[in-house]
């Protein structure tokens, strides 16, 4: 802290009595203060507002590509020959015939787009036009299939997704010179893609597929997506909600309405709140150890990630809570128990309905936290590459899944730049789910805090 | 300020005793705040407590409803008798006691509710109505009792908090009486009041000692004199003095009393 000096040091002869319109030496010393100090305010107000900026900026200017997505618009014959071999349209027949064979005729279907289009490019080769759309799209087309059967034999018209490379190229990412040198795209294929577009069969649309599909290979970052991290993420919440808001507020009532003042409840104050500051990634190994190792629940669960997370919320619940119990004023105490009221009703009646608002800021900022916490479900497996949706509630909680900062930290990992928009993606529906958790608080508390 | 002109001497006659107090001794951890006080409160009486700061007045008068439970290191010995049977024996439930002593704050501290909800607040918890007639019918009773139905009865919906500081006071006075307690026990009720509230407050305190004993601690020794027939004066933990409030304002029997009323100590 800064010294205060005295205010008149011995040796200073006394002050003569002064005109009040000239300011004297301390005066003017002790307003320059203030001024310096308020400089320094605005400064840091302005440091903190720059970075945030900077921060969201980059992360939509990144990110916001993962929520266009190109298509290739084909008439595709689907060829019964090839399709549905035994021609008897039985669904386990036509399962058996895998995506290399709707490849085959996706490919077919793609060079006839092309050669209709009387498209004429020098050094353009076979494979830098079946490689114009997706590897996912030959899934795509199977599935449309043999959901409905009486398509085979048809010509049917399907937006295909378009390959990593002509999604980045008319996204900005892939350019002319950097094609000449990749192995897996080259000029002549975007130019033929630019001229499809040019004519109208390479759109670009909302990518509502990002927000639906499951994560996808290394090979074909277009068709990834935020799914199951979604759901996973959804599941975890909703077992931290059930497990760590009632055992948390329960604690915290009991701990500062109930317990006797004594040393043990000291100790276990303390250790909450030592609690809290304990790294993340130890309550992972904990839940680890716990959870998976010694209570045999499977791994990359929802169930164990939101345990865990339930062990990692408690304390700032409780903490916040007995925060909101602890500004309710004694007197409201008093005249209910002064009215004859038990300890319980006091509680129950008029401190928990005046503490509401403190409490549910506290727990949705705990959850909020839990939403964001990577480091322990690392440990616990849920970086696991999960292609398949976790089945419904309450099973589904047992099933792998992934969570939203976890398939951050798997995208980011990958090689395809393309991932490192998915990555982008990701957060900004994580920031996104923040944001309304926020809101939610904010509203909340609105509701729930009495202006009388 | 010595109005006593409401005070009729006829209306100070031999009463039952509600309260006897034998050897209460109050210790808050290691320090004695009250040494063996015995004393008798009358029913239908209004009882002062005056003393200085710190005297253990306030100490005493929690100690007839066990309000001073709530406060961990709090010890309390001797025996308080209501109706003959001790408060603090072992097998009295502090609930049920508050219900029969009912009790007012130093600051008004009406619930963050309507004006119905906090009057009503006592008799649902007791269940002392059986419908919402019986209910309406207890609230409009304790507002009328306490002096506040007239400037309430528009609004019972309205927030207990939006009312002035004395109508505040009022009410939780109601909500003391709506649960028809037998002692009313009233900590400085009027210190965070102006005059014309503690005056409306004063005559009311005349009132309810018709129906059942008042008790009130005051710093104001012009309020004691005006509201009380009897009143005890407490010094460092000790009840120097208790009789009617007329002799220990006209003739103190002890020197420290004395000091006190004319103002050399407090």
């Amino acid at each position: 802290m800064t010294d205060i000096p005295l205010s008149r040091p011995v040796d200073v002869p006394d002050r003569k009595p002064g005109s009040l319109l000239q300011q004297d030496a301390r005066t003017k010393a002790r307003n320059a203060a203030e001024k310096r100090f308020r400089l320094y305010g605005v400064i840091a107000i302005a440091i903190s507002m720059i970075a945030l900026v900077v921060l969201l900026t980059t992360i939509l200017s990144a990110g916001s590509g993962a929520f266009r997505q190109t298509y290739l618009n084909i008439p595709v014959t689907l060829d019964a020959a090839v399709l549905d071999p035994k021609g008897n349209r039985d669904p386990a027949e036509m399962a058996k015939v895998l995506t290399v064979s709707y490849g085959r005729v996706l490919d077919a279907a793609v060079e006839a787009t092309v050669a209709r289009h009387n498209i004429q490019i020098e050094g353009l080769s076979e494979d830098d036009i079946d490689n114009l759309i997706s590897k996912e799209a030959s899934a795509q087309v199977r599935d449309r299939v043999l959901a409905d059967p009486e398509l085979i034999g048809q010509t049917v018209e399907f937006d295909v997704l378009t390959g990593g490379r002509i999604d980045g190229f008319f996204k900005g990412r892939v350019t002319m010179e950097s094609a000449a040198r990749d192995s897996n795209t080259s000029p002549q294929q975007l130019q033929l893609a630019q001229e499809l577009a040019n004519r109208g069969e390479i759109v670009t649309r909302f990518n509502w597929n990002f927000l639906t599909n499951a994560d996808a290979s290394d090979q074909r970052p277009e068709a990834a997506g935020v799914g199951v991290a979604i759901l996973g993420s959804l599941y975890m919440m909703l077992v931290v909600l059930v497990l760590a808001v009632p055992i948390g507020v329960a604690a915290s009532i009991y701990l500062e309405e109930f317990a006797p003042q004594n040393r043990i409840t000291d100790i276990i104050e303390v250790n909450i709140s030592n609690l809290a500051a304990v790294p993340s990634i130890v309550f992972g190994i904990l839940g680890l150890a716990a959870f998976i190792n010694f209570a045999g629940l499977p791994q990359s669960a929802p169930i164990v990630g939101g345990l865990v997370l339930t062990l990692m919320t408690l304390p700032t619940i409780i903490i916040s809570t007995r925060a909101a119990l602890k500004a309710v004023p004694p007197s409201i105490r008093d005249a209910a128990l002064g009215v004859g009221a038990s300890k319980m009703q006091s509680v129950f009646h008029h401190v928990l309905p005046l503490a509401m608002p403190g409490i549910l800021t506290g727990t949705i900022i705990g959850l909020a936290q839990a939403l964001g916490e990577t480091a322990p479900l690392l440990l616990i497996g849920m970086v696991a590459f999960v292609r398949n949706f976790p089945d419904g509630l309450p099973g589904g909680l047992m099933d792998p899944a992934s969570a939203l900062p976890v398939q951050v930290y798997n995208w980011t990992q990958r090689s395809d730049p393309a991932f490192i928009e998915r990555a982008s993606g990701a957060i900004i529906v994580l920031l996104v789910f923040l944001l309304c958790m926020n809101v939610l608080a904010i509203w909340l508390r609105r509701k729930f805090e009495r202006r009388w | 300020m010595y109005d006593t002109s409401h005070r009729v001497e006829n209306a100070v006659t031999p009463k039952d005793i509600k309260i006897q107090a034998r050897k209460v001794q109050v210790f808050y951890g290691d320090k004695q705040a009250l040494k063996d006080v015995d004393v008798d409160i009358l029913d239908k009486t209004v009882t002062a407590f005056i003393g200085p700061s710190g005297c253990g007045k306030s100490t005493f008068l929690r100690c007839i409803n066990r309000m001073n439970d709530t406060i961990p290191i709090a010890r309390v010995e001797g025996e308080i008798l209501l109706d003959g049977e001790d408060v603090y024996d072992r097998r009295v439930d502090p609930v049920q006691l508050r219900a029969k002593v009912g009790m007012v704050f130093q600051k008004p501290n009406p619930f963050p509710k309507s004006i119905y909800d906090n009057v009503a607040y006592g008799p649902r918890i007791h269940g002392l109505a059986r419908n919402r007639a019986e209910l309406d019918d207890v609230v409009e009773k304790a507002l009328r009792g306490a002096a506040l139905w007239n400037e309430v009865k528009d609004r019972l919906s309205e927030p207990g908090t939006g009312l002035s500081g004395g109508q505040q006071q009022r009410l939780c006075i109601a909500r003391a009486v709506a649960t028809s307690p037998e002692v009313l026990l009233m900590d400085e009720p009027c210190s965070a009041l102006d005059p014309i509230a503690t005056a409306q407050v004063e005559e009311l305190i005349e009132e309810l000692r018709t129906r059942f004993s008042v008790v009130i601690v005051t710093h104001s020794m012009q309020q004691a004199a005006r509201v009380s027939q009897k009143t005890a004066f407490f010094h460092l933990g000790n009840l120097v003095e208790y009789g009617d409030t007329d002799d220990i304002f006209t003739k103190p029997q002890d020197s420290r009393t004395e000091a006190y009323i004319s103002g050399r100590i407090g």
